[in-house]
């Protein structure tokens, strides 16, 4: 069955880059990123068959950096509405830093 | 019992690519993340077939409990409906993620069996990982530093 759990992650995998690239507001964005990191951890299951320590720790890494990414992008989201007062991925992907 | 297992994991499977095609083709953010949430939940399940309790814990409260409720929060809010466009040149990476994870699993997928997991345990984790749960700490609290000094950059 690991071929199907793999196989699984994948389509979820697909369906978020889908969602990442039709989106045309940052909460869709923020959604198929998680989405995205779903299939990260459905493919992590085949790593607790033959190395189940290891996959824990990886697991256990994995699922508190992405939710402390995921609380740092909703806090952007946040401050792009403020600022901006729209969420729509335009503002964003039209901006960025200046060097002076 | 291993045939209960593999028909828990096809339906648990099918169900999730279900809901994760709920994602990409509703048009209502709000009913977006809630099938996002149910996509988590039903991943977490499958851990729970293999005898992984913990990462059924891990994901259903940190990831789904906190950060997926957050966004059904903010996707109520900010409820509208936007047009969706999709450049047709993204095929191309889409293409060759494919192929490289076509190969990968034609290589390595069939020397695997799926069994039962034991031997990895919440509670026993943090004395065998001392340092590596040390980091993770720091780390987090250095991507909420992060997060506050935005908050209050934007306020001054």
């Amino acid at each position: 069955m690991i071929w199907f759990l793999l196989i699984v992650s994948t389509v979820v995998l697909f369906i978020g880059y889908l969602t990442a690239i039709s989106s045309k507001d940052l909460i869709r964005l923020l959604i198929s990123l998680e989405l995205m990191f779903g299939s990260v951890f459905l493919a992590l299951i085949p790593l607790f068959m033959t190395m189940p320590l290891s996959a824990f720790g990886i697991a256990v890494i994995t699922i508190f950096t992405s939710s402390s990414e995921l609380l740092i992008l909703i806090v952007a989201i946040m401050l792009t509405d403020k600022k901006y007062r729209t969420i729509s991925i335009d503002t964003v992907s039209v901006g960025g830093d200046t060097i002076d | 019992m291993a045939k209960i297992m593999v028909y828990l994991v096809l339906a648990l499977g099918i169900a999730t690519v279900l809901f994760a095609c709920g994602v990409l083709l509703t048009k209502d953010n709000l009913y977006a993340a809630l099938y996002m949430s149910a996509t988590l939940i039903l991943i977490a399940t499958m851990y729970t077939v293999y005898g992984i309790h913990s990462v059924f814990v891990l994901i259903t409260f940190i990831f789904v409990g906190a950060i997926g409720i957050i966004t059904i929060a903010l996707a109520a809010t900010y409820r509208f409906i936007p047009a969706r466009k999709v450049n047709i040149y993204w095929i191309i990476p889409i293409a060759i993620v494919t192929a490289i994870m076509a190969y990968t699993y034609y290589l390595y997928a069939y020397q695997m069996s799926a069994t039962i997991v034991r031997g990895c345990d919440l509670t026993t984790f943090p004395a065998i990982y001392l340092l590596m749960v040390v980091f993770l700490v720091s780390l987090m609290a250095l991507l909420m530093l992060s997060a506050i000094k935005l908050v209050r950059g934007e306020g001054s």
